[in-house]
């Protein structure tokens, strides 16, 4: 039996406890500012696709949302690296 | 040998009025959000001393909440997106609107765990004109908060028609409308919670 909404559920919740570890023992700088950056890209795409059930929708509407989480995350990470 | 083809859906899930609202939502909060992150770069030490008075773990618990409520919705809206047949179609309503009541109250939560951050903060004499920082954290989790109580309307709305048996293979639009929205406001706060809660 197909169980990919509960396989997307169980990633965004263990990424949401990765990212609040990285808060709770102060790893949140540098580097993994990246990574967290890179995991929150992750987490967006994972809803758009299978909770919003953009994974099916012919490209140039899925796009949309996805240009936004791009353009958003990478503007925070330039800001952040500056 | 065989080959598979998925046939994709020309249009997104819902009514198409919503996705201009969702298009316009993401533009503001995306330029909220990049008005926080060069705001912080610009002062940097003053950010990371203000956010040391934010709650994380309230942050966290709700991210879980809307994470899962989403998923709550998902299982509605498949639900009643297979159901044919009137006996079907009353039966999956049924269920539907047990897995909507369950993302209703974790809406509830989500506002009532807010409203206790908020309180928090206000004790402390924090207000928007405390400094920048606070003035972001309070404009975005605020406006956030808005839209969450509107999403929780909605959905309590969308918990009615499915105890109607309102909705069929035939009749997805209103439900995968609500739905459509609360994802978008569970994907903002996917954004919000690390760039506001937890990077330093």
């Amino acid at each position: 039996m197909k169980r990919t909404v509960e396989i997307v559920w169980g990633v965004l919740i263990v990424l949401t406890i990765f990212a609040y570890l990285l808060g709770k023992l102060h790893l949140a700088s540098g580097f993994m500012v990246g990574v967290l950056l890179f995991t929150t890209f992750v987490k967006g795409q994972l809803v758009i696709d299978y909770f919003m059930g953009m994974k099916n929708v012919s490209l140039r509407y899925r796009l949309i949302p996805t240009i936004w989480l791009v353009v958003v995350i990478s503007s925070i990470a330039v800001s952040y690296y500056l | 040998m065989a080959k598979s083809v998925t046939i994709k859906e020309p249009y997104p899930p819902g009514d198409f009025a919503i996705w201009l609202v969702i298009y316009v939502e993401l533009i503001t909060f995306g330029f909220m959000f990049l008005g926080y992150a060069f705001s912080r770069h610009a002062d940097v030490a003053l950010f990371n001393k203000s956010q040391l008075l934010l709650n994380q773990t309230s942050g966290f618990i709700d991210t879980l909440i809307l994470i899962t409520g989403s998923y709550f919705i998902v299982k509605a809206v498949n639900l009643v997106k297979n159901a044919k047949g009137e006996q079907i179609i009353k039966e999956a309503n049924q269920k539907a609107s047990k897995w909507i009541a369950a993302s209703v109250l974790f809406g509830c939560l989500f506002l009532i765990n807010k409203l206790l951050e908020f309180s928090d903060i206000f004790s402390q004499g924090i207000s928007l004109g405390t400094n920048k920082f606070f003035m972001f954290y309070l404009l975005l989790t605020m406006f956030h908060f808005m839209h969450v109580t509107l999403g929780t309307i909605i959905l309590f709305n969308i918990f009615r028609r499915t105890k109607a048996s309102a909705y069929s293979a035939e009749n997805t639009r209103g439900i995968e409308t609500g739905a459509v929205y609360w994802h978008l406001v569970d994907v903002l706060w996917i954004v919000l919670f690390p760039l506001i809660y937890i990077i330093r």
